[in-house]
């Protein structure tokens, strides 16, 4: 047996490699003792908590109930009382946090639009819950804050409204999706008419145009294009249809902003009269979002991001 | 030492080590590189330049396979076959066997880092490779466990050192790991696309059965035997206790197994599962610890040693850190810790103070000791294994940092509620806050990688000045 001679501790004897060895030194006894304190601390847990197998069932564990309310196929609401599990915890966070909602929601659902929208407190709650469900449903589209993107979805913190701003149509919008688009008129006319006709929708929020062939276009619009009958004979749009105005010089579909030359902002609206547009899809909302979460989200879009009309 | 040289290069197969070696610093370079591009694509999603072979969902298997089996695997086979030879003096068995498992493994990392890129993935978090590489990897294992064990039954010594007893139950708990987890259909015999053989939550739990006991025998039990047979050599200490190394090297493999479940707390598996999971993971404490206790004691007494030696320091800071991991691991297994951390990138900073602080350290650290010796010379600059020390260590404490502070402020954010029932913050703003951190993540990253490539340098240059021939006989003589 060799030593250690700084400690005196023998080794196993054993020598590998020349000179790996190994001392005979006990277990720490903090060491084994914490290690019976795991043991004892899992057994607890086994006596409290579902733990182990038994045939097909298995150990329920003992004193750790969990009481929540379920809400059956039928609607109706049942108590019920289980041994601890991860869903019955689960319901029970959500019924505690539910029963403080409820009665927020209950009160916007039984106030109309106009009350709510002056009443301090319930405008609280709209601006608390409508946060975070435009932020969680809306805003994948809309854009953090409802800014919109050109080409993409509509700005919801400006005046322009393509359906209407008002609650009653944000609401039918949320509820109902909306389904915008435009035909497309490539072949419908001959590409120099499709120039004309870009060009006099140009001329109607004052963009650069050509100002002979806007002339031109003008005609095309009120007849031939049968542009007109969507978008109004001044051009104004109509939100009964989703039809937009082209004098507002807001733009969403047509980047003209976006381009610095002229020939650029023609060709956007060259590219948008040709191939039309089929992107205009807001989902239905009905059915995923409850009715009063609805209410709370028309609430929201119309006072708090500052668009309604 | 020169007769020393020649004998031990006519007694052991080195050439397979020196092999293994240089590819644990390539893969190294190229897993690290590749982790910290996506690190930076999450802190700025432009870096996807909207090239679909480059988003995150394709690279970060490339990553983690890249840095779990090209550079901890090929660590692994390297020390492994180097402290199998030392310790039961005798070559390596099997002959050729062992360039084919060189070979076999450093395909089955290409080819899974192709099919990644390419859009090819089982779905299965550490093992995406489809069915084709999983049976290469099934041969290239299954031949390693033959020549490790053919190796040990040739031993010249009467008993088997600790070091082997975890590299053994690393190569058998992985084949067994990666044949079950692996068992799938293939949609035809000409497509590489497979289903699971599993559904459901039985899916989810032999994924997970996988995936934690791949942390607990690749890289844990398995970079403990390197600990076992580098940190006595480095330190020219005894093992601390014989006694303990058993203790917890049964214990330890005994209870990892129980453990996989507590990746899926709080889903739809049976409570039962997660009960067992989170007790076993409490229980699993102390004989992870055992291993970090006689790593410690065996260095104390060398403490003096600290300060001229980085190579010491290495494994003193990798033993530290496998400390605080595994005493983190099982608190975020219990059921309410776990309710705030999962799915947070505190799971990702604890997964990756174990990777960088553990797994990566005592590699290098083993690494800066094995490679002298495998080239018969002295390491080309100690200096610049300061350097890579401090650049390591800086690198994974701003990781890890930034992973805590984002973890559990991502977990608050989340289960914030305010006067009125309502969740406080949405989704987005929690994304929005994890910024700075995502920086801060990706900074962290790229001081660990600039380490790794101080340390190719540095090992470049060592193996440029060394000589793997055996010393000529009349120089000895």
């Amino acid at each position: 047996m060799s030593q250690d001679k700084a400690k005196s501790v023998s080794t196993t004897g054993h020598v590998w490699d020349e000179n790996l060895q190994e001392l005979t030194n006990p277990l720490p006894m903090w060491w084994v003792w914490t290690f019976y304190l795991t043991i004892i601390f899992s057994i607890i847990y086994w006596i409290m908590y579902p733990a182990w197998p038994i045939g097909t069932s298995y150990t329920k564990g003992v004193g750790n109930t969990i009481t929540y309310t379920n809400k059956k196929v039928d609607g109706s609401e049942e108590q019920k009382t289980t041994h601890w599990n991860m869903r019955s915890k689960l319901m029970s966070e959500m019924n505690a946090h539910n029963a403080e909602q409820k009665q927020w929601f209950d009160k916007v659902a039984a106030t109309p639009y106009e009350e709510v929208s002056k009443n301090a407190e319930l405008m609280n709650f709209v601006n608390s819950a409508g946060k975070t469900l435009f932020s969680d449903n809306c805003a994948p589209c809309h854009q953090a804050g409802g800014v919109g993107k050109i080409g993409f979805s509509p700005n919801l913190v400006d005046d322009v409204w393509i359906y209407g701003g008002t609650y009653e149509k944000i609401q039918e919008t949320i509820t109902g999706g909306r389904n915008g688009m435009m035909p497309a008129f490539k072949g419908v006319l001959p590409d120099d008419k499709l120039k004309q006709v870009a060009n006099y929708v140009l001329s109607l929020s004052g963009e650069p145009h050509d100002a002979e062939a806007a002339k031109a276009g003008d005609a095309i619009f009120h007849n031939e294009g049968g542009c007109a009958v969507c978008h109004g004979a001044e051009g104004k749009g109509n939100p009964d249809l989703g039809s937009a105005n082209l004098t507002d010089k807001n733009w969403l579909w047509a980047n003209v902003p976006g381009q610095s030359t002229a020939e650029g902002k023609l060709d956007e609206v060259v590219k948008l009269v040709s191939g039309g547009m089929s992107r205009g899809k807001m989902p239905v909302w009905g059915g995923r979002l409850k009715p009063e979460q609805i209410k709370v989200l028309t609430l929201y879009v119309h006072d708090s991001l500052g668009g309604g009309k | 030492m020169a007769t020393a040289s020649v004998v031990t290069s006519e007694q052991y197969n080195y050439d397979i080590i020196r092999k293994f070696t240089i590819m644990t610093l390539v893969w190294g370079a190229v897993g690290m590189l590749v982790g910290v591009y996506i690190a930076s694509e999450l802190a700025f999603p432009f870096l996807n330049f909207d090239i679909p072979y480059i988003t995150f969902g394709r690279l970060r298997p490339v990553h983690t396979g890249a840095v779990i089996f090209g550079f901890g695997g090929s660590a692994l086979f390297a020390t492994s076959y180097y402290v199998v030879q030392r310790t039961c003096q005798t070559r390596l068995w099997g002959g050729n066997l062992a360039n084919f498992t060189f070979w076999g493994w450093q395909a089955v990392i290409v080819l899974a880092a192709l099919g990644d890129v390419m859009g090819h993935s089982q779905g299965r978090e550490y093992a995406e490779m489809e069915w084709p590489i999983d049976l290469l990897i099934e041969v290239v294992w299954v031949v390693y466990m033959a020549i490790f064990i053919g190796t040990l039954m040739n031993r010249k010594q009467p008993h088997i050192y600790v070091a082997n007893w975890f590299y053994l139950s690393f190569i058998l708990a992985t084949a067994l790991l990666h044949t079950f987890n692996n068992l799938a259909v293939p949609i035809s015999l000409f497509s590489i696309k497979s289903y699971s053989l599993f559904s459901g939550a039985q899916d989810a739990m032999t994924q997970w059965w996988y995936g934690h006991n791949a942390v607990g025998f690749f890289l844990t039990a398995a970079f403990l035997g390197m600990m076992y047979y580098f940190v006595p050599k480095q330190a020219g200490k005894p093992v601390y206790s014989y006694r303990l190394s058993i203790v917890h090297f049964w214990a330890l493999s005994f209870m990892y197994m129980w453990a996989g479940s507590h990746h899926l707390h709080w889903t739809a598996i049976p409570d039962w599962t997660s009960t067992l999971a989170a007790t076993f993971s409490i229980m699993l404490l102390l004989p992870s610890w055992g291993g970090m206790i006689n790593g410690i004691m065996t260095l104390s007494g060398a403490w003096d040693k600290l300060r001229t030696d980085p190579i010491m320091r290495f494994m003193i800071v990798a033993l530290s850190f496998y400390g605080m991991s595994t005493f983190e691991g099982p608190m975020m297994s219990l059921k309410d810790v776990n309710a705030l951390s999962h799915y947070t990138d505190w799971t990702v900073g604890h997964v990756h103070s174990g990777a960088l602080g553990w797994v990566a350290m005592i590699s290098f650290g083993s690494l800066y000791h094995l490679i002298p010796r495998l080239w018969n010379t002295q390491v080309y600059s100690l200096r610049l294994i300061n350097v890579h020390f401090w650049l390591a260590t800086i690198g994974v404490l701003l990781y890890i940092t930034a992973m805590w502070i984002s973890g559990i402020m991502q977990g608050l954010m989340w289960r914030a509620f305010d006067d009125f029932g309502n969740l406080q913050y949405s989704f987005a703003e929690s994304v929005a806050a994890m910024h700075p951190f995502y920086a801060m993540r990706a900074l962290g990253g790229a001081f660990f990688l600039t380490g790794m490539v101080v340390m190719c340098y540095n090992m470049y240059k060592t193996i440029n000045q060394g000589n793997t021939e055996a010393a000529p006989v009349a120089a000895a003589a």
